[in-house]
Order: structure tokens, then C-alpha cells, then sequence
């Protein structure tokens, strides 16, 4: 079965690591990788879409060394093969202009400010997960753990 | 690892069986097509239960299989090459691919269209603010209320999608529940078990339902109305014996419930036109024997006008269940395959059914389909089931008595949808049970007790219909 991957990016370890730690719920049934930077990341989803695996959220910092955040991800918004991934910007230091990139061109998903509340961040990556669950077409009753009640309730009333 | 002795499993056995020596298997004149026949069972049985593939792919793998191996048009290793010994009849490989298209997919697909076209409109949340009004505050009464709309929805909306709606209704009023009150449970469970309970209701109400009207044909032949007619009454009484075992295990302490579904009555002129449809489709259903249509034939109705009208557009037909109508279309292509090939009958007459009495006949039957339904599929078991035992009503002349073929059949049928004891059961229960409200053996024990008084009042139900001459 193919495997689902959360992609962390952040150029500073110590963040990487509470992120990874506050998504520890997920470990049993997705694999929630780290990255220091945009270009490692780059290469990483590349390896991952050429497994056949799936990118099913990437969590991005902004002001990093090199690509900024905004940057990968409206790269990655308009690669042809990440069309469900889904993305949240988690930053502390992005500026008007950022943020309004961000929606524009990186279509990000949701906005999360640093310091981050660790119930909330869990609540929108099950959110967004549950979303690319069903918007790629995998059974939904394989990944239970992993989906929002009311993200799923919501799309599954409109099949009728 | 699991994974793949499953599917060891499940393509092991049926292969086996079919390089086996004819003269392994107990049944006489035994033919080449039969035992291939006896081969694809097994697959699919296996196939079904352990799920190494999805079940709907299941069912497209029974029926290029059967193509491939049973029909005239079948790959050269599996022809006959004029050698006919003991090589039985082809079938038709026309027979089999209309399967795709046989009435009874058309029939759910007419449904999946009144179903699609009611949510896109919101009739299905305006109708439950409106439908909830009058059950009031009042906790067991609010309870009643969701019960009775799940129920009635799920009678031409698909079980799945009246339970996440249901749900997602419901679960912002659990949050206010105090932590200790049972109530939550009563509520998360009233919702799946409705759900299930109310598929019964109509022939498009639940897949097993349509896959029954297949074997219920000539003399056996039920209307949609006739089965509302017996179908409605046995959904009530089941249903207000739920509402009340539920109440009472799981006693609500809250005293008031404040349920707020928001929206009101859209009147755009599309909006008006489904309401219409809605209601004229199934009053059509309803009065097949006056106006001559039956409801294979009503069923396209909403389709061409839904169509006609872009009230259902191309991207809404993408997002059609089309999973089910294949899954439905497996099982009528095995019922075919054991039918055609004599299979049904050569295994059916190999046991001596006229011995045992004809009541426990029933009762084993229902008990094995209630069996596995709670732990597969309802429509793979009433796939599975369904075939053999129509063979078996309409060669056991001991049953006539309580009703014939037609008596089995729903027996059966209704079993297969009263298996709702475990998350795994149905999709409705496993939506339920990630809620994380209901324990699993809380879930165990009202879909036990709720599915055998189910079967029970089955077999009243039979019982009353034979009493009145309805067979």
C-alpha cells in the first residue's frame, strides 16, 4: 500500500523537532519527515512521487537561508504532481506581502503563527489530511485515525 | 505481511480447485464450466471476506474472469476445441457484461440521482430542521426524531451519507454533553443503527434489497410498493424497539437538547423542479399498477430530467458511487454464472434439503447471512448468498407451505442487512465508531441485540404475509 508522508520544513532543528514531536499522534500510520531547507525538501518529494508514495501535507517555515518557504510552496502548487498536497505556512516573520503570496500563489491551506498552539496545529493537520484522503480518492476507512469528524462528515453528505 | 498470505489465500484455493480432477468434486455429471464456476465462488467469497482488493474490484475481477473463462468468446486454454464431454454450455458474454447495465443498476442509479440531486439542493437538511421541529427539546424525543430521519432518508439515500450527515448534525450537541452522561452513546449509536435499519424500507434503499428483486422475478415478483408495504412497517416497529433498548442501557441525564440545523427552503426554479421530481418519482414507484411503468423503468425518469435540466452536470456524474452499481453488478454476474452453469442447482440437490424441515431451512439461512453480514459486506453477502439460496426456494417444494422461494429470499435479505454489531459491519458503524464516543462493545451489544430481534420480526413479518395470502 502506498504510504502517506507529512513534510516538515524549518531551518532551525529545535523547531523541526517540536513540530515533529507534536504531530507524534500520526506515527502509527503516516511517516512525518524533517527538513532544514526548501532544496532538501525538493528533493525529498521528488523521491517520495517517484516511490509512488504520496505527499499529503507539507508544513513550511518562511524566512529560511536560500528558497524562502512562500517560494517552495507555489513551486510546489503548480507541479502538476502534488495537485491534493496539501500546505500550511507556519511562520512567525512573514510580512504583508508574504502572506499575500502566500494565498495567491502558494494556495496554502491554512496560516499558522509561531508560537504555535499544539492543539490547534493537530486539529488543521487532520483537517487537511482528511481532505487529501478523499480528494485522492483513498478509502477513507483505511485512515480513520488520521481524519477531522467534521471535514469527513462534510464531504461525505454531498456523495449522497 | 497479513496482506499478502490474505491474497496467498485467496488466489491459492480457487486455483487449486480448478486443476483438481473432476472426479474429486460429489456431485454427478459435473461439468468442466462448473467446476470453474466452483473456482470463481471461492474466489469471490475469499475475495470478500479477507479483502485483499477492494470489494468493488472484486466484483470487476468476478466478471472479467467469467468472460475470460465461461464464455463462448473465453480465452483459447478455456475453450472447448469440439471436445464438449463433460464440458457443460457456455454462457453468453453479452449476458454477462450487461450485467454493467442489467435494470437493477439502473434502478440504483435512478436513486443515486434523487439522492445526489436532494443534497445538492439541501432538500435533505431543510427536510430535517422542518422533520426535527416537532419532537421538541426533550432528550429521548430529539432521539426519536434523528432516528425516524435517518431512517426515512436512508431509504433512498445511500445508509453512508445519511450517517455523516446525521452525524455531523449531531456531533456539535454531544460536545455539550458532560463528560459521564450515557447519552452520548445512545445518540451515536441511534444514528447508524437507523441508518441500517431504514435501508431496508425500499427496494433502493440498501444494495441487498435490489440484488433480492433479481431472484424475485415471474411468479415471485414484488413491486417497489409491495415492498414498502411490507417494508415500512417492519422498519417502524424495529425502529421504536431501538429507540427504546437505547434509552434504556444508555440513560440520557441531560434534559434539554437544542438542536440548530441552519438554512431554509431554497426557490430557485431548479431547487422546485427536484422537489418535484423527488416526489413524482417516488409516487410513480408507488403506483405501478396503474400507470403500467415498473420501477426499473421510473427509476431513469429523474435521470433524464436531472440530466436534461444540468440539475446533475457531468462533474456531478464523476462523482456518482459508480463503486456500488459495480459491486452490485459482480454479484448478479455470479448469480448468473451459477445459475446458468447448473452449479446452483447440481450443489443444491446434492443435499438433501427435503429432509431437514423447511423452518430451520430458513432459520440456518438467515442466522449465516445475519452471520456474515457482521463481518462483511451486506452486499457481498447477499451477493454471495443470494444465488444459491434462490436455487435451493425454488426446488424445495416443502417450503410452499410458509411461502416458497419468495418467503427465503427476503428472509435472507433482510438478514444480510441487520448485521450491524461491529465498526467493520457497515460503513455507517464505522463512521459512528471513529466518533470515539462509542466503546466497541457497546456497539457489540445494541448491533447484536437490534439484529436478532431483527431477524425475529422477520420471521413474524413472513409469517403474517403467508397468513394473509400475500405469497
Amino acid at each position: 500500500m502506498e504510504k502517506l508522508y507529512i513534510i516538515c520544513v524549518d531551518d532551525q532543528r529545535e523547531v523541526l523537532s517540536t513540530i515533529a514531536k507534536d504531530l507524534a499522534v500520526f506515527e502509527n500510520d503516516l511517516i512525518i519527515e524533517e527538513c532544514e531547507s526548501a532544496t532538501e525538501a525538493e528533493e525529498l518529494i521528488d523521491e517520495i512521487d517517484s516511490e509512488g508514495d504520496f505527499v499529503a501535507l507539507i508544513i513550511s517555515d518562511h524566512v529560511m537561508p536560500g528558497k524562502s518557504g512562500v517560494d517552495f510552496l507555489s513551486d510546489v502548487n503548480k507541479d502538476e504532481r502534488f495537485p491534493n498536497t496539501q500546505k500550511i505556512l507556519l511562520t512567525g516573520l512573514a510580512t504583508h506581502q508574504d502572506t499575500i503570496e502566500a494565498i495567491n500563489s502558494a494556495s496554502i491551506n491554512q496560516y499558522l503563527e509561531k508560537p504555535w498552539n499544539k492543539e490547534e496545529l493537530i486539529k488543521s493537520v487532520k483537517k487537511l489530511l482528511t481532505r487529501f484522503i478523499l480528494k485522492t480518492g483513498l478509502d477513507y476507512q483505511k485512515y480513520l485515525p488520521l481524519t477531522d469528524q467534521e471535514t469527513l462528515f462534510e464531504i461525505l453528505k454531498k456523495q449522497g | 505481511m497479513r496482506k499478502s498470505l490474505n491474497l496467498l489465500i485467496s488466489i491459492g484455493i480457487p486455483l487449486l480447485i480448478l486443476i483438481l480432477p473432476q472426479s474429486v468434486f460429489p456431485f454427478e455429471n459435473f461439468t468442466i464450466i462448473e467446476q470453474r464456476v466452483v473456482a470463481i465462488f471461492f474466489l469471490a467469497a475469499l475475495f470478500w471476506v479477507l479483502e485483499p482488493i477492494p470489494i468493488y474490484a472484486t466484483s470487476v475481477l468476478i466478471i472479467v474472469l467469467e468472460l475470460m473463462m465461461l464464455t463462448e468468446s473465453s480465452f483459447v486454454l478455456f475453450q472447448d476445441h469440439g471436445n464438449r464431454e463433460n464440458f457443460g454450455n457456455y454462457l453468453s458474454y453479452k449476458e454477462i457484461m450487461g450485467t454493467f447495465a442489467s435494470p437493477i443498476i439502473m434502478l440504483f442509479l435512478g436513486g443515486f440521482f434523487l439522492a445526489m440531486s436532494a443534497t445538492k439542493y439541501r432538500l435533505d437538511q431543510n427536510l430535517a430542521r422542518v422533520l426535527l421541529k416537532p419532537f421538541g427539546k426533550n432528550p429521548k424525543m430529539v432521539m426519536l426524531g434523528l432516528m425516524s430521519i435517518t431512517a426515512i432518508f436512508s431509504m433512498f439515500m445511500s445508509n453512508t451519507a445519511t450517517t455523516a450527515m446525521m452525524l455531523s448534525i449531531l456531533t456539535p450537541v454531544l460536545a455539550v454533553f458532560t463528560p459521564n452522561d450515557k447519552g452520548k452513546v445512545a445518540f451515536a449509536l441511534a444514528i447508524p443503527v437507523a441508518a441500517n435499519i431504514g435501508g431496508i424500507g425500499t427496494p433502493i434503499g440498501t444494495p441487498p434489497n435490489a440484488i433480492a428483486l433479481k431472484y424475485l422475478i415471474g411468479d415471485d415478483l414484488v413491486t417497489f410498493s409491495q415492498w414498502m408495504g411490507f417494508g415500512i412497517p417492519f422498519v417502524i416497529i424495529l425502529l421504536l424497539f431501538s429507540w427504546v433498548l437505547l434509552a434504556v442501557l444508555f440513560p440520557i441525564e441531560t434534559k434539554e437538547i437544542n438542536l440548530d440545523i441552519k438554512g431554509k427552503f431554497l426557490k430557485s426554479q431548479k431547487a422546485i423542479i427536484v422537489y418535484f421530481t423527488f416526489s413524482i418519482t417516488i409516487l410513480l414507484w408507488l403506483t405501478d399498477f396503474i400507470h403500467g411503468m415498473n420501477s426499473y423503468v421510473v427509476a431513469l425518469i429523474p435521470v433524464a430530467v436531472f440530466s436534461a435540466l444540468s440539475i446533475i452536470n457531468k462533474e456531478d456524474l464523476k462523482k456518482l458511487s459508480w463503486d456500488v452499481l459495480w459491486l452490485v453488478s459482480g454479484g448478479i454476474a455470479l448469480g448468473i454464472a451459477l445459475e446458468k452453469s447448473g452449479l446452483a442447482l447440481t450443489a443444491v440437490e446434492s443435499i438433501p434439503f427435503e429432509n431437514f424441515p423447511p423452518l430451520l431451512i430458513v432459520v440456518a439461512a438467515s442466522i449465516l447471512a445475519l452471520t456474515m453480514a457482521n463481518f462483511m459486506s451486506n452486499t457481498a453477502t447477499a451477493n454471495l448468498l443470494l444465488p444459491i439460496i434462490a436455487a435451493l426456494g425454488t426446488s424445495l417444494s416443502s417450503l410452499d407451505d410458509f411461502g416458497g422461494n419468495q418467503m427465503l429470499i427476503l428472509a435472507v435479505t433482510f438478514a444480510a442487512s441487520m448485521g450491524m454489531a461491529l465498526p467493520i459491519s457497515t460503513p455507517p458503524n464505522a463512521l459512528a465508531h471513529a466518533t470515539g464516543l462509542i466503546q466497541t462493545n457497546q456497539m457489540t451489544k445494541v448491533g447484536l441485540i437490534v439484529g436478532l430481534s431483527g431477524v425475529l420480526l422477520t420471521y413474524l413479518m413472513l409469517y403474517i404475509m403467508n397468513l394473509i395470502n400475500f405469497f
